[in-house]
């Protein structure tokens, strides 16, 4: 028999063709079914994580390094992105009015879009890369060296010593950081429009004041508060997931900051048409 | 055991796995690599779930234990890791208390003091402040040790305790698992591929082979087997035949 036979065979096969038409369906069908584990252990997860919540001497000590490292040393990256985002809203703004509308709506268009979306959406966006990257290397370099089984082998709950506090300090210190990038982002549309675009600070002002409502800022609030969970979330389901070696931290990596980012998009419409 | 199955995938690594240890006794496990050893291991303290079969430890079906009894029954077990699993993040005094810290009643000092003397035990005293990073591949597992032996478990499980050590540093590890049997009368089950050491420890030798137990017995049995498997193992002889037609 020769090595070539068989192939001729299954070309001249109708039901190997039907198999090769059928390829696609199923590579669609493994990838529903994929997308539907992962809801489902996230699910679980999450639902593990709900109820470690009562382990508090086990999370408790662990929070506030967990703030700081979360919430304290992102500050930095989301003023920087906040700086520039204000400076650039407010020197379009004036390139968009010029000659159409009186030029302190600059301060306006800067002060909504800044509060409404800018803010909160960068700022989640910046800290996806950051805080769930690092959580999701961090907690998979622990599931592939076998720390996690340790913990468990240790009596701890891994669950309330490694997810708990961590998302419950991205769910307070986001809010935290988005109102530090509020404030950054509108001075530095308002130092923009001082320094390059001739205005006054009494016009700056009328335009910001001019569509301002506290429930603005609540929004962003909520939007923040839900993106912290977003994250954090995310960056530990991955993290536990992780199998392989390096290349599976890798993967998981990616995975996080990929698939929170996504979702940030996602609620970020869901709140807009739900709250406003 | 009785009667564990597990597969991973479509591979079945565990067969129908059924094994009994004695109170007070050392079983070494052995086999080639990648026969489930660890997998065992780690199906006795329920961090594995076994697809079918049962796990009994102290009386108690390991994975009908509902999440609060399973913990409390890991406070009796200690386990050391065939890489140690060194919290990283921690120095080597704060891996060995964190079993400890699941103890009530234990003052700082307390805990202090048991660490330094668990670090002690295992040629250790003296490097509490050290992070494992800065650790040789010995003195991890002697760490991993210190911290599985710290909470005074009436059970205690060794993943490969001295595969890739150095002579001296087996000598060492075997004699402290020795020690745990005879002075703390603590039941031991050995993972391993080192035989020198498994006729030191071992009160009973079993072998696992293709997901089940091929052979079990006292070390004197082992060595006077005429099954060829075992011999082929336990001799490191790749002419015998590794799969005998039953």
């Amino acid at each position: 028999m020769s090595y070539m036979a068989p192939i001729q065979h299954d070309v001249e096969d109708p039901g190997f063709s039907l198999r090769g038409l059928l390829a696609p369906v199923r590579s669609v069908g493994q990838g529903v079914l994929a997308a539907v584990s992962t809801v489902g252990e996230g699910g679980h997860l999450a639902g593990r994580a709900v109820g470690a919540i009562k382990q508090v001497d086990i999370w408790g000590p662990r929070l506030v390094p967990l703030l700081v490292t979360i919430g304290l040393a992102s500050i930095p990256i989301a003023l920087f992105i906040l700086t520039f985002t204000g400076m650039v809203l407010a020197l379009q703004a004036s390139y968009t009015f010029t000659g159409t509308v009186p030029k302190y709506f600059v301060g306006a268009l800067v002060g909504k879009t800044i509060i409404l979306e800018l803010g909160p959406a960068l700022t989640a966006l910046a800290l996806a890369g950051r805080v769930g990257a690092s959580i999701a290397s961090e907690l998979g370099t622990m599931r592939v060296t076998e720390q996690i089984d340790a913990l468990e082998a240790l009596a701890y709950d891994p669950v309330a010593y490694l997810v708990v506090p961590r998302v419950l300090a991205g769910m307070f210190m986001f809010p935290v950081i988005t109102v530090f990038s509020l404030v950054v982002g509108i001075v530095a549309g308002w130092l923009t429009s001082l320094a390059m675009l001739d205005m006054t600070t009494p016009e700056f002002v009328k335009g910001l004041r001019l569509f301002f409502d506290t429930y603005d800022v609540q929004f962003a609030l909520i939007k923040a508060w839900s993106f912290g969970l977003v994250v954090t979330g995310v960056g530990c389901f991955y993290g536990f997931q992780t199998t392989g070696g390096a290349e599976g931290v890798g993967h998981a990596t990616t995975r996080a900051v990929v698939v929170g980012s996504m979702i940030i998009l996602v609620l970020d419409a869901f709140w807009a048409a739900v709250l406003l | 055991m009785r009667g564990i199955h597990k597969s991973f995938g479509g591979d079945r690594i565990l067969r129908g796995l059924s094994f009994a240890v004695q109170e007070g006794e050392t079983l070494s496990i052995i086999g080639p690599s990648g026969v489930g050893k660890s997998v065992t291991l780690k199906t006795i303290i329920g961090l594995i779930t076994p697809d079918s079969g049962e796990v009994w430890v102290d009386g108690k079906s390991v994975h009908a234990l509902p999440r609060s009894d399973l913990f409390e029954l890991r406070r009796k077990v200690g386990y050391v890791f065939q890489f140690a699993a060194l919290f990283d993040s921690m120095s080597v005094g704060e891996n060995v208390a964190m079993g400890l810290r699941c103890v009530t009643g234990m003052t700082e000092g307390e805990i202090r003091k048991r660490v330094s003397y668990c670090l002690h035990i295992v040629d250790m005293g003296g490097t509490e402040e050290r992070r494992p990073s800065e650790l040789s591949g010995g003195m991890r597992k002697r760490a991993g040790l210190a911290r599985a032996i710290a909470t005074q478990p009436k059970y205690l499980l060794y993943d490969e305790p001295t595969t890739g050590l150095d002579p001296v540093t087996t000598t060492t590890i075997d004699g402290l698992i020795n020690r745990m049997a005879e002075e703390l009368g603590v039941t031991g089950i050995v993972v391993t591929h080192d035989m020198a050491s498994a006729y030191l420890i071992s009160d009973r030798i079993a072998m696992l082979h293709e997901g089940s137990i091929r052979f079990v017995g006292t070390p004197d049995d082992i060595r006077t087997t005429d099954d060829p498997v075992v011999r082929g193992f336990v001799e490191g002889r790749p002419d015998l035949p590794r799969e005998v037609p039953a």
